[in-house]
């Protein structure tokens, strides 16, 4: 468990540069050090008086199982909005008037939001899930275009 | 006095408190509302709204019928496995994991191309797919969460629904009012939900899924 701030939230009152034993929160960028950062000590999080900053796992617990008749449901309804949103886009591309493509571009949007979300509820929550690895894994299994980043899945494999 | 909740977003019309700042004052009757007001939060027709007390006894219990099966989970669109990854990538952003998150949106953006847009659509067609899915996909999909006790699908379904139908608002008000709908005011959206809102200012927390105005974005006009 290491420590992140959330800049948005941060009031600059500094309390976490004043308690932290390693120097590990005054950093040039605003997020703090994840090398020097000590697992569990907290120390920052409970001075923070803007609670912008919090403890984030290393390691996760397995996701909940997701039912067959769930997910076929959630992914009829999530193929319709990527439909839409592709169709939205299409609107928004072929005309030439901008409250036109200001309005699709609009529904476009809030159709990937919907999509991702649904796809989120059918198995697909934690980046670092086995879903997620099973999904990555089998991009590398099955042939892929020549234009296919492989080395993107690659690196993702690594890191997850 | 009563109140009057819109059936598609939630917002309640109180006849006590009218709405000073639309120039209803407090006390004004939902019968003395011109027929031509419009939800303020979402612009659904006065039709839709039910009387609060009428409400509570109703959500009648829905026939459900056996719908586990193991029909295996058929393989994902471009598009979808571009909001599959633009989905994950913002998972990683929440645990403050930058590379990762721009290594999912690398591969959201190559789906995405890969996918590209439906062409020679308008928006006639885009009423059709939205009201496909109140017809049948929201009924199948909550049925079968209901029945398999999966509260978070429920409420994924539950935000989805209430956006949907709003989208299908929106798009009846432009068919009416055309660009004089949008001329003088702005478009904005929910990124947690998808809630889509025509007005100047965003509301201060999104009426369906609760989140702070800071996460609902404006649509630039371009």
């Amino acid at each position: 468990m290491h420590a992140v701030r959330n800049v948005r939230l941060c009031t600059k009152d500094c309390l976490c540069l004043y308690v932290c034993p390693t120097g590990a929160t005054d950093t040039e960028d605003g997020q703090i050090d994840a090398e020097k950062c000590i697992s569990g000590c907290r120390a920052c999080v409970d001075a923070c008086p803007s609670h912008a900053i919090s403890l984030v796992p290393d390691e996760y617990p397995p996701q909940q199982e997701k039912t067959d008749a769930v997910k076929k449901a959630l992914f009829a309804l999530s193929k319709s909005k990527a439909e839409q949103e592709k169709v939205a886009a299409g609107i928004a591309d072929s005309s030439d008037d901008p409250i036109v493509r200001q309005l699709a571009r609009a529904i476009s949007k809030s159709n990937r939001v919907m999509a991702e979300d649904l796809l989120r509820e059918a198995g697909y929550m934690l980046p670092q899930s086995q879903n997620v690895k099973s999904f990555l894994q089998s991009l590398l299994d099955t042939p892929q275009p020549n234009d296919f980043p492989i080395e993107v899945v690659k690196k993702l494999m690594e890191k997850i | 006095m009563k109140k009057y909740i819109c059936s598609i977003c939630g917002y309640v019309y109180d006849e006590a408190a009218g709405i000073p700042e639309e120039g209803i004052s407090p006390g004004t009757k939902w019968e003395e509302l011109s027929d031509d007001w419009v939800c303020p939060m979402c612009g659904a027709p006065k039709t839709v709204f039910e009387e609060e007390e009428s409400d509570v006894n109703a959500a009648p219990e829905k026939e459900v019928g056996a719908d586990r099966n193991t029909e295996e989970v058929r393989k994902l669109s471009f598009a979808e496995m571009g909001a599959l990854c633009s989905n994950l990538s913002k998972g990683c952003e929440k645990q403050y994991r930058a590379e990762e998150a721009d290594l999912f949106n690398r591969l959201s953006e190559y789906f995405g191309n890969k996918s590209g847009i439906t062409e020679h659509k308008g928006f006639e067609d885009l009423s059709e797919l939205i009201q496909q899915d109140l017809n049948s996909g929201y009924s199948t999909a909550n049925d079968s969460a209901l029945n398999n006790g999966d509260r978070g699908a429920l409420r994924a379904l539950v935000w989805g629904e209430k956006v949907t139908k709003i989208l299908k608002t929106v798009l009846m008000r432009y068919e009416k009012n055309q660009n004089a709908l949008l001329e003088d005011t702005n478009v904005h959206v929910c990124e947690i939900c998808g809630f889509v809102y025509i007005g100047n200012e965003a509301p201060e927390v999104c009426p369906v899924c609760k989140v702070p105005n800071m996460k609902i974005l404006r649509v630039q006009r371009r």
